[in-house]
C-alpha cells in the first residue's frame, strides 16, 4: 500500500468540500489576502466552494455556511480562521444545525498561527495561509462522521470532605432532590472552618455561624455523612462510579453513643490534642472531637488506648466496644465532588522565622485555638512560654506563601486572617501593641478594603517588610529585626508573641485520593481544574468536580462558592440522567491487533484491558481520546478517531509543495 | 545555501491541544512575530505525537521538527507528556545516530500562557536551522 | 535434592542417547523426560536433514524427541515463535532464549508453560558460507563431511574416511568465513536467562564428550532436571570446582572476544558519514518484508506500522519501513541475527540495527531477552 493510497478515503463518497476563509476584520485580512487564498484553494481537488468572509463567526457568516452546505450538497466544511480553542464548538453546532455530522468539520487557524504573527510580511503571511489551508483540506477530505453516545447516570453523588466546602455542595445536591453520601475523613464534619475564632470581614463567630449548618446538614434527608471513613477504591466513569469506602473502627457504637462524655471523664489517658486545638491543650484517649461535633459521638484513639475499661464502666448505653472493626460500604455514584480542602503550612522543618527554635512563635492556627472562647483556654491569649498575656503581638505576612524557598503562589486569606486577629486583639485587649509585617496588603473583594482601613483606624502598626533575622532574648521575647521598606528605617522589634501568617498547601494526606480518581495535579500541587477561567470546578474526567481549597488557597465565601458551583455542574448530570462520553476515542482494528498488550498500562483512564482470549477490550465511557496508547500500539491496530495517523500524515505532507504554490 | 538568507526553512511543529498549542495561540495574541517558517499540526496530546510522524515529517522535507506538550506534571491527561519524552528519548538518539543534526529535532514544554516563550523558540529554531541549511533527507524539488 | 543455583555435571542414562549426543544426551534425556512425565504438550527439536540443514519441528513423540540429538553449528535459525501459543520444552542457544523472553513481554508466550533449556553457544556458522569455506579452506567435499568440533579456538571437520582436519576460528573469520557476524560480537554465551544452562564447557577428564555441564537457573530448572532424576533419564553429580572454573575461563575468553569485536565492529563513524552510510546500505532494499518476518522478537502481524506508511513509490531519501523498524527494535533488538541472514539482497541489517540499538540499550539501561519482568523501555509508562 502506498501512503498516498493509505491517506486516501475509503469511502466512495464523492468529497465536496466547503471552505471559509474569515477576515476577521482586519484582523487576518490586514496581512493575509484572503481573496488570493480562496482562488488558490479552490483550485485543490475535492474543494466545491472557497469563500471570503468578513466576520465568519457571525451570525451572517454561519448562515453562509448552512446555506452552502445545502445548496452545494458539502460534505465537509473547512473554516480559516481564529483558534479552534474557541471557536470550534461554534462551527461545529453550526454545520450540525445544517445537517452535518460536526466531525467532519475542520479548523484552520490563520489569525493566531498566521496574521498576527506575521503582521508585516504580508507575501509570506499570505503563502503561509494557503498552505496552512492546503494542510486542512487534506486532513478535512480524511475526517469521518463521529458519534458521542449516551451513558445512564446512577442519581446519587459523592461528595468527598465535609468542610464548609463539602458540606455546601452536599446540601445543595440534596436540596435539589438527589441522594448524597458526604464521606469525612475526620470523626466530626466541619473542616478547618470549625477550628476558626472569629471570620472576615464580618468577625462573627466561626462556628456560631458553621455549627447550624451542620446541623442543617445532618438533618437533610437526602445526605447521608459517613465521618471517619475514607474513599478507598473508584472504579468507572460518568454515571457510573463503583465507590468503595472504608468506615475506620471508632470503638464506639455511633448508633447508642449520645456523646454525654462520661466517658471522657474516666479515661485516664491524656495527649496533647492536635487534630482540633493544635497541640494546644488536651485530649483523652476516648473522645468528643468538640462541643459542636456532628455526629457528637465519642470515639478512641486506639493508638494510645490502655485498654483499661473505664469507658466502658462509665457508659451507661453499653456503647463502648473495642471489638469493632473497620467496616466497608459499596456505593454506586453518578457524581463524585471532591472538597478534600488544605493544611496551613508548616514551619517547623525551616525553622521559618524562628518557629520550632522559640517557643513564643507560633502559627495563625495556633493563634486561632488560643482566642477562641471555647478553644482550650477560654479564649485566654497567652504566650507559651510563660502563659502569660502577651503585650506586644507581631504577625509575619507571606509564611509560605510567595517565597521561591516554599510556595510561588499568593494563600489569599492570610492578610485578611491577620487583619482580623489583630482587630480582635485589640478589641479584646486595647492596651496591646500590634504589629503586621508583610510584602503587600491583598484585600481584594466585597468589604475586605473596607475590613483594612478599619485595622488602620485602630491602632495597629503596619511594616511593610518581613524580619530579616529573629532571635529570641532573656526574657523569651521574639526580637525581630526588620526594615520598613516605606521608611527605610531598620530596627529591632522586641515582641512578646509573633505569630506566623501561615498560607495553604496540598496535604500529603489528599494524594492517595487524587490518584484513586486521577484528577490531575497542578505545578503548585493542588488539584487542577479542566480551565483556569471557564472551567473553575470541573476537572478533565467527566462527572468529577473539585471545590474549595482542593483546587487553591482560597477564603470561605469563595469555597462556599465553589461548592455551590460543583454542585450545579454535578447536577447537570443527575437531572438529565444521562451524560456524553467524548466523541473522539480509541478503536482497535481486530484484523490487526495481535493483542501484545503494551497499550493497556499506557492508558491513565482504564479504559483499554485485555480480556480472558487474550484480546483487546476498549471502555469507550472512559477513553478520554489522548491518543497516547495509539502511540504505543507497535502495529498500528489501534487507531485515535479524529486524529487518525492517515489525517496527520495527510497534513504533514501538504506542508510541503513540489510547486511553487 | 546555508549563508543564503532568502531561504526559508519548513519547520513542522506537533503541538497538543491544551498547552503548547495554546502557547502558540498566546504568542499571536501577544502579537509575537515569527518567521513564517513553522506549520503547527495539532493533536490532542503530545502523547499522541508518534515517532511515525516525527520520521515522516522529515522524510517529506522538513528542515526541523518540534515535538511540544504541557510541562511536565501539567498534562491534561494526567501524564501522556511523560510517555511523550520516554519516545522522544529514543527519537533523539536515533536522529543523533542517523547522522541528522541535532539542531532538527527538539522536545519543549510550553504551556497556553506561554506565549513569548513560544515564539522565542520559534525564533530561536528558525535561526538555528538557517545556519545549517535545508536537511539532508529533503526530498529534491520540495520546498 | 537439587537447589536453584546448583551446578551440575550429568548425562544421559540411556547409554545409545549419551552417545549419540554432542556431550552425554543431558539435554535431549531432559527434554524427553518433561514431555513423558506431563510437564509439557510437545517439545521444540531440531530435525536433523543434513550438516547444512535442519528444521524445527514441535513434536509429542518421545522417540523423536530422543532422536533429535546432536549440535549443528550450522543451522542458525531461531526457535522463539515456535513456543508461541504453546505448552513446551525447548532448548535454546541464548539468542532463541532472548528472544523467548522477549516474546513473552508481548503476551505472544507464558514463560510459566515454557521450558527453557539453554546451550552454551560460542557462534553459529552460515551453512551456505560453511559450505564454500570446506571446499576453499578445508579442501573438504561438504557432503563428505560426518561431524564438527570446536576444540580450543579451532573448527574441526571429521569426514567419512575417519580423518579430521583443523583450522583455528580466527584465521577462519579472518578470511571471511566462520561464524556470523553477529555471533562474532555476541556477548551472552552461557544462556544465563535460560531456565537451564547446559554445555560442555567444564566437562573434563573421563566425562570429557559424554556429559553435560548444567546450571539450574531457577525454579523451572530445578524442576526439570528433578524431573528428569525421578524419571530415571538422567543422573547428575555436582560439578567440581576446577570444573566450574574452567566453564568460567571459557565463558570469559569468549565474551571478551565478543567485546573486543564489538568495539571493532561499531566504531562510531563520524557524523556526515552517517546518513549516506545508511541511506546507501538501505538503498538495495527491495520491500520484500523478510526480515520483519524472520524476527524472532517482533510480534506484530503481516500489518504493521513499519508497513502500513510506508511504500516504494514514496519519493523519500529513506525508508519508512526500515525507520520504524530500527525505532520499534531499538530497545529490544537481540543482535540473533536472523534479518541479515534471509535478507535477499545482503543488506547487512543487524549490523544497522545493532548501531541504532547499541547506544539505546546503553542510553536506557536495558538488557533485552535476559529478565523477563523487565519491561521494553519503549513500553514504560512514567520516566525512571
Amino acid at each position: 500500500m502506498t501512503k498516498q493510497e493509505a491517506i486516501t478515503n475509503e469511502e466512495a463518497e464523492e468529497l465536496r468540500i466547503g471552505a471559509f476563509i474569515c477576515e476577521c476584520g482586519v484582523n487576518i485580512a490586514g496581512a493575509v489576502d484572503c481573496n488570493a487564498v480562496a482562488d488558490y484553494i479552490s483550485t485543490l481537488p475535492n474543494v466545491t466552494t472557497a469563500v471570503v468572509n468578513k466576520y465568519t463567526c457571525s451570525d451572517a457568516g454561519q448562515e453562509e455556511i448552512k446555506k452552502a452546505i445545502k445548496d452545494l450538497d458539502l460534505n465537509r466544511v473547512l473554516v480559516a480562521s481564529c483558534t479552534p480553542k474557541t471557536h470550534e464548538p461554534i462551527f461545529r453546532a453550526c454545520v450540525e444545525e445544517a445537517g452535518l455530522n460536526p466531525y467532519l468539520f475542520e479548523f484552520v487557524n490563520i489569525r493566531e498561527h498566521c496574521s498576527w504573527i506575521h503582521m508585516w510580511e504580508k507575501e509570506d503571511a499570505t503563502k503561509k495561509a494557503k498552505e496552512l489551508v492546503r494542510m486542512g483540506v487534506a486532513r478535512a477530505a480524511l475526517l469521518e462522521p463521529l458519534q458521542s453516545s449516551e451513558v445512564p447516570v446512577t442519581n446519587k453523588a459523592l461528595v468527598i470532605g465535609a468542610g464548609v466546602t463539602g458540606m455546601q455542595a452536599a446540601m445543595d445536591i440534596g436540596d435539589m432532590g438527589f441522594q448524597v453520601y458526604l464521606v469525612e475523613a475526620g470523626p466530626s464534619i466541619g473542616g478547618k472552618m470549625a477550628q476558626l475564632d472569629k471570620t472576615f470581614p464580618t468577625n462573627d463567630c466561626s462556628i456560631c455561624i458553621l455549627g447550624p449548618k451542620m446541623v442543617e446538614v445532618n438533618r437533610n434527608p437526602n445526605i447521608e455523612i459517613m465521618s471517619y471513613s475514607e474513599v478507598e477504591e473508584v472504579d468507572g466513569y460518568v454515571g457510573n462510579f463503583d465507590v468503595k469506602v472504608k468506615h475506620k473502627a471508632r470503638y464506639v457504637d455511633i448508633n447508642l453513643c449520645s456523646g454525654c462524655n462520661s466517658c471522657v471523664e474516666k479515661c485516664p489517658v491524656e495527649v496533647p490534642y492536635w487534630e482540633f486545638n493544635e497541640g494546644i491543650g488536651t485530649r483523652k484517649a476516648v473522645y468528643v472531637p468538640f462541643p459542636q461535633a456532628v455526629p457528637l459521638r465519642a470515639l478512641i484513639d486506639k493508638s494510645i488506648c490502655i485498654d483499661c475499661g473505664a469507658c466502658s464502666k462509665a457508659c451507661e448505653r453499653g456503647a463502648i466496644n473495642m471489638d469493632q472493626e473497620d467496616t466497608f460500604s459499596e456505593l454506586e455514584v453518578g457524581v463524585i465532588v471532591v472538597c478534600v480542602g488544605y493544611d496551613v503550612y508548616d514551619p517547623e522543618p525551616n525553622h521559618d522565622f524562628g518557629f520550632g527554635l522559640y517557643d513564643n512563635v507560633i502559627t495563625t492556627m495556633e493563634f486561632e485555638r488560643l482566642i477562641n472562647a471555647s478553644g482550650p483556654t477560654m479564649g485566654k491569649v497567652v504566650r507559651p512560654s510563660d502563659v502569660v498575656q502577651p503585650k506586644r503581638i507581631g504577625f509575619v505576612q507571606c509564611v509560605g506563601s510567595r517565597d521561591v524557598n516554599s510556595n510561588i503562589y499568593c494563600s489569599s486569606f492570610c492578610c485578611m486572617a491577620s487583619l482580623k486577629n489583630a482587630q480582635l486583639i485589640k478589641e479584646k485587649y486595647p492596651d496591646t501593641e500590634v504589629y503586621i509585617m508583610y510584602m503587600d496588603m491583598r484585600t481584594p473583594f466585597r468589604m475586605y478594603e473596607e475590613f483594612y482601613n478599619r485595622a488602620r483606624d485602630m491602632d495597629i502598626h503596619f511594616i511593610r517588610g518581613r524580619p530579616a533575622e529573629v532571635t529570641e532574648n532573656e526574657d523569651k521575647n521574639i526580637i525581630a529585626r526588620i526594615e520598613d521598606t516605606l521608611t527605610n528605617k531598620i530596627e529591632n522589634l522586641e515582641l512578646d508573641m509573633m505569630v506566623l501568617s501561615v498560607g495553604a498547601v496540598s496535604p500529603e494526606s489528599t494524594e492517595k485520593i487524587r490518584q484513586i480518581l486521577k484528577v490531575s495535579r497542578a505545578a503548585d500541587g493542588f488539584m487542577m481544574e479542566a480551565h483556569p477561567k471557564l472551567k473553575p470546578v470541573d476537572t478533565t474526567l467527566d462527572g468529577i468536580f473539585i471545590g474549595g481549597m482542593t483546587q487553591g488557597p482560597k477564603d470561605i465565601p469563595y469555597s462556599i462558592s465553589q461548592g455551590s458551583a460543583c454542585a450545579a455542574r454535578a447536577t447537570r448530570f443527575l437531572a438529565q440522567g444521562k451524560a456524553l462520553t467524548e466523541g473522539i476515542t480509541i478503536a482497535v482494528d481486530e484484523d490487526i491487533c495481535v493483542g501484545c498488550g503494551v497499550c493497556v498500562p499506557m492508558c491513565p483512564f482504564q479504559a483499554l484491558k485485555m480480556d480472558d482470549d487474550g484480546k483487546l477490550e476498549i471502555i469507550k465511557a472512559l477513553c478520554k481520546g489522548c491518543g497516547t496508547c495509539a502511540v504505543a500500539c507497535p502495529s498500528g491496530a489501534l487507531q485515535q478517531s479524529h486524529y487518525k495517523n492517515n489525517q496527520i500524515l495527510a497534513q504533514v505532507k501538504e506542508v510541503f509543495a513540489y510547486e511553487e504554490v | 545555501m546555508a549563508d543564503n538568507n532568502d531561504w526559508e526553512p519548513k519547520i513542522v511543529a506537533f503541538c497538543c491541544n491544551w498547552c503548547s498549542y495554546g502557547g502558540a495561540d498566546t504568542a499571536g495574541m501577544g502579537r509575537f512575530q515569527q518567521p513564517a517558517s513553522t506549520r503547527v499540526i495539532r493533536v490532542m496530546c503530545s502523547g499522541r505525537i508518534d515517532p511515525l510522524h516525527v520520521y515522516n515529517a522529515f522524510l517529506e522535507g522538513a528542515d526541523a521538527v518540534l515535538v511540544t506538550g504541557c510541562h511536565l506534571g501539567d498534562c491534561h491527561y494526567v501524564n501522556g507528556n511523560e510517555k511523550t519524552e520516554l519516545k522522544y528519548q529514543f527519537l533523539e538518539e536515533m536522529v543523533k545516530q542517523l547522522g541528522l543534526e541535532p539542531e532538527r529535532l527538539y522536545l519543549n514544554w510550553i504551556s497556553a500562557s506561554e506565549g513569548e516563550r513560544f515564539a522565542n523558540f520559534i525564533n530561536d529554531v528558525t535561526a538555528k536551522v538557517k545556519e545549517i541549511g535545508p536537511s539532508p533527507l529533503k526530498p529534491e524539488g520540495v520546498s | 535434592m537439587v537447589e536453584v543455583g546448583d551446578k551440575l555435571v550429568g548425562y544421559a542414562t540411556d547409554d545409545e542417547v549419551r552417545k549419540r549426543g554432542a556431550s552425554g544426551g543431558l539435554v535431549t534425556a531432559v527434554l524427553a523426560a518433561a514431555l513423558e512425565k506431563g510437564m509439557v504438550e510437545s517439545v521444540v527439536v531440531l530435525k536433523h536433514i543434513d550438516e547444512y540443514e535442519a528444521v524445527p519441528i514441535i513434536t509429542d513423540d518421545v522417540e523423536e524427541v530422543l532422536a533429535s540429538t546432536g549440535s549443528m553449528h550450522s543451522v542458525p535459525v531461531n526457535l522463539a515463535k515456535y513456543a508461541v501459543d504453546r505448552k513446551v520444552a525447548m532448548p535454546g542457544k541464548p539468542c532463541d532464549i532472548k528472544a523467548v523472553i522477549e516474546q513473552s513481554k508481548r503476551n505472544m508466550i507464558d514463560l510459566d508453560n515454557t521450558y527453557l533449556v539453554g546451550l552454551n553457544c560460542g557462534g553459529t556458522m552460515p551453512p551456505v558460507l560453511t559450505k564454500q569455506m570446506l571446499i576453499e579452506m578445508y579442501d573438504i567435499d561438504p557432503e563428505d563431511v560426518v561431524g564438527e568440533d570446536i576444540e580450543k579456538g579451532k573448527l574441526i571437520y571429521r569426514t567419512k574416511d575417519g580423518n579430521e582436519k583443523a583450522i583455528s576460528i580466527e584465521e577462519l573469520e579472518e578470511a571471511g568465513f566462520g561464524r556470523r557476524k553477529n555471533c562474532q560480537y555476541c556477548q551472552l554465551k552461557i544462556p544465563t536467562n535460560s531456565d537451564l544452562a547446559c554445555g560442555n564447557w567444564g566437562v573434563i577428564g573421563d566425562l570429557a564428550g559424554s556429559a553435560t555441564f548444567c546450571e539450574v537457573m531457577n525454579e523451572k530448572g530445578k524442576k526439570l532436571i528433578e524431573n528428569a532424576v525421578e524419571a530415571g533419564r538422567i543422573e547428575v553429580a555436582p560439578a567440581s570446582d576446577k570444573a566450574i572454573a574452567i566453564r568460567e575461563k571459557v565463558n570469559g575468553v569468549m565474551v571478551k572476544m565478543g567485546e573486543t569485536t564489538q568495539e571493532k565492529v561499531f566504531t562510531q563513524m563520524p557524523d556526515e558519514e552517517r546518513l549516506p552510510y545508511y541511506r546507501e546500505a538501505l538503498a538495495d532494499c527491495i520491500d520484500c518484508g523478510g526480515c520483519k518476518l524472520a524476527c524472532p522478537v517482533c510480534s506484530c502481524g503481516d500489518d504493521a506500522k513499519c508497513t502500513l506508511f510506508h511504500s516504494l513509490g514514496d519519493n523519500y531519501k529513506m525508508s519508512m519501513f526500515h525507520l520504524v523498524r530500527l525505532l520499534h527494535l531499538s530497545d529490544s533488538c537481540i543482535g540473533c541475527g536472523q534479518c541479515t541472514d534471509v535478507c535477499p539482497v545482503d543488506i547487512p541489517i543487524t549490523r544497522i540495527q545493532m548501531s541504532f540499538s547499541i547506544p539505546v540499550q546503553t542510553k536506557l539501561n536495558y538488557k533485552p531477552g535476559m529478565n523477563a519482568d523487565e519491561k521494553p523501555p519503549f513500553f514504560e509508562v512514567m520516566i525512571k
